[in-house]
């Protein structure tokens, strides 16, 4: 009989203890499988959200790529930055307040959006009516895509028109603009509570009614042959006063700064969780050896090596992990679903992030982690039933 | 004839908190093949002691002891347990069978560590089940069996690997009269059939059938009579 199959039968002899060890070990790799989840879960949900814009390059005005400031003279920027060899095709993003004002309705206050022509059709998806570039032919009034909070709000459907306002800072007596209701939208950026508008540049100009060339921030896409770093730098040669980032340094500054509390908050309950599991799995192994010390005085007695006791405890410690460890994924799974959307609740978080996010890595890294904790807590109780005084045992345990 | 074990001048002292214990002081001891050697005295007089170094689960303190010409004391660890699991074999008085495994599996446990062919074991096992009367309950767990029923199979257990030398250490201390002769007639047999003994014992009936008895106190041996 091997190892194995010794500790299986030794499992197997008490299902209960069994049963409660697994499912301490599959409740605490699930708290474990949560944390490495959430670990890297924030910056990969962002790294594909700013992915799924299809634009790998953002260009704004000062030296933050999250504290917006707006680039003057927006369109001439963006024409000089698309005649680069590097780039292929550049958007421009405004973004200003404003009120929308629909019949029998309070005004709302929203954010007003207008993206290049090309971009629009990465940055929301439709869900009802159409888009801004389907209405294109149609100049009065203007179309407008409105997100479902809006709709919602202001009880608005595909062909409602509305009049929409400005709340520009040097213009507050800007008039109000007629605009007509293209189509619903979810907006990739809006978090649950956002009011959000979308109209094209021809639109969005005329509800500035002139007022300056401000944009928030020029979206870029590289030629592949170049790629964004080289699209980076590019454009920091030709406009010395603006900062281009890449993705991948978007990602990088947001990891170290935004994203450090979720990575030191998951490296310390990664720690409590392993600790709990390795007390649960040694205290268990620890109470099964003093349970059987006769038995295995005897079997050494009877010149069993140290070894096979060793190999036979290690073996049941990596079923009870084993198995606790692979039940623990789906578990874990869950909790995470269910934490995911109580955090995306909060105000300010895009409903297209997650904290929770799952690679295959992490899966990787869960069993790596539980079976150290199984060999570390199976190091004292080996150690027990290898190092003990056969005499004395088969002495003590026979007055016992 | 060659002895199976030797030991001159065994000592054997415990460090206890209250200062050293001596639990066997300078016992010579010879065990020949085929030998049937009782063993009795008081409690505490060191009878398990010199078991124990017999069997190579414990080293003397003072003195040498010699294994079919080995000396034990110049062995490694893994050494000592390859003699115990293939030339000793092990009677406890409190049995110690594996509560998970059945009779069969605990007699075939010792053969398989030394790596016997499956064939063979389960010959092997099936004959000594026999021998011990015990084919009928061959798949009993120790829980399903009674106290003599739980001796026997630790008997066909400790005789899997065909043992020189069998120990037994109060094998009938947990067993009624009864159970307790037919204990004694199944050493008798083991002894026929040519495995030496050494039973270590407080009950007279067993001591008897042995062919020398070696009578023990305060750590000495007192009397020799064959």
């Amino acid at each position: 009989m091997t190892s194995r199959a010794l500790a299986w039968r030794t499992m197997t002899a008490q299902p209960g203890r069994a049963g409660l060890a697994i499912a301490g070990v599959a409740v605490i790799g699930a708290l474990l499988f949560d944390m490495l989840l959430l670990s890297h879960g924030l910056l990969l949900s962002y790294r594909a959200l700013l992915e799924s814009a299809g634009y790998d390059v953002r260009v704004v005005s000062v030296d933050n790529p999250i504290v917006r400031m707006p680039i003057p003279e927006a369109t001439a920027v963006a024409r000089a930055v698309e005649r680069l060899p590097e780039v292929r095709e550049v958007a421009i993003l405004r973004r200003a307040r404003a009120a929308v004002l629909a019949p029998g309705r309070k005004p709302a206050d929203v954010t007003l959006l207008s993206v290049s022509p090309r971009a629009d059709r990465l940055a929301w998806r439709i869900v009802a009516g159409d888009d801004l570039m389907v209405q294109q032919h149609l100049t009065d009034p203007p179309p407008l895509v409105i997100n479902r909070k809006l709709a919602e709000t202001l009880s608005l459907s595909p062909g409602s028109t509305v009049r929409v306002r400005l709340a520009l800072a040097d213009a507050s007596a800007l008039p109000a603009v007629a605009f007509r209701v293209a189509g619903i939208c979810e907006n990739l950026f809006d978090t649950a509570a956002d009011l959000t508008a979308s109209t094209d540049a021809d639109g969005f100009e005329r509800a500035r009614a002139g007022f300056g060339d401000e944009a928030e921030v020029l979206l870029v896409a590289s030629r592949p042959e170049f790629g964004p770093t080289a699209a980076v730098a590019a454009i920091e040669r030709l406009r010395p006063n603006l900062r281009a980032y890449s993705n991948e340094q978007i990602v990088a500054q947001i990891n170290e700064n935004g994203f450090a509390y979720f990575r030191q908050i998951s490296f310390v309950l990664s720690s409590i969780t392993l600790g709990f599991a390795f007390l649960l799995i040694a205290t268990l192994l620890t109470v099964s050896v003093n349970q059987q010390l006769g038995q295995i005085a005897a079997l050494r007695a009877l010149g069993f090596p140290r070894s096979r006791i060793a190999a036979t405890l290690l073996w049941e410690s990596a079923v009870l992990v084993g198995v606790g460890g692979v039940l623990s994924i789906p578990i874990g799974w869950a909790l995470a679903s269910i934490l995911d959307r109580i955090l995306r609740d909060m105000p300010g978080i895009s409903e297209r992030v997650h904290f929770f996010v799952f690679e295959p890595g992490a899966i990787v890294v869960h069993l790596g982690l539980l079976a150290a904790t199984g060999v570390a807590a199976a190091a004292y109780p080996v150690w027990i039933a290898t190092s003990l005084p056969i005499a004395a045992t088969l002495r003590l345990e026979t007055i016992s | 004839m060659t002895p199976i074990v030797e030991g001159r001048g065994l000592t054997r002292t415990f460090p206890m908190a209250s200062g050293p214990v001596t639990a066997l002081r300078d016992v010579s001891i010879e065990i020949a093949p085929g030998e049937y050697v009782a063993i009795t005295g008081p409690s505490g007089c060191g009878k398990s002691t010199l078991l124990h170094l017999l069997g190579c689960v414990d080293a003397p303190t003072e003195g040498s002891l010699v294994f079919e010409g080995r000396d034990v004391a110049r062995l490694g660890e893994s050494a000592r347990s390859r003699i115990r699991l293939t030339r000793i074999g092990f009677i406890f008085q409190r049995f110690f069978l594996l509560p998970m495994l059945d009779a069969w599996e605990n007699v075939e446990l010792p053969q398989a560590e030394v790596g016997v062919a499956p064939d063979d074991r389960r010959q092997r096992t099936r004959e000594l089940l026999e021998y011990v009367g015990l084919s009928d309950r061959a798949h009993h767990r120790p829980s399903q069996l009674s106290g003599g029923e739980m001796q026997r199979v630790a008997i066909a257990r400790a005789l899997a690997n065909r043992p020189a030398l069998l120990l037994a250490d109060e094998p009938t201390g947990e067993l009624d009269e009864d159970t307790g002769e037919q204990i004694g007639e199944l050493f008798d047999r083991v002894h026929a059939d040519g495995t030496a003994i050494v039973v270590v014992t407080h009950n007279p009936l067993l001591a008897r059938r042995a062919r020398r008895h070696l009578a023990m106190k305060r750590g000495a041996l007192e009397m020799t009579q064959s």
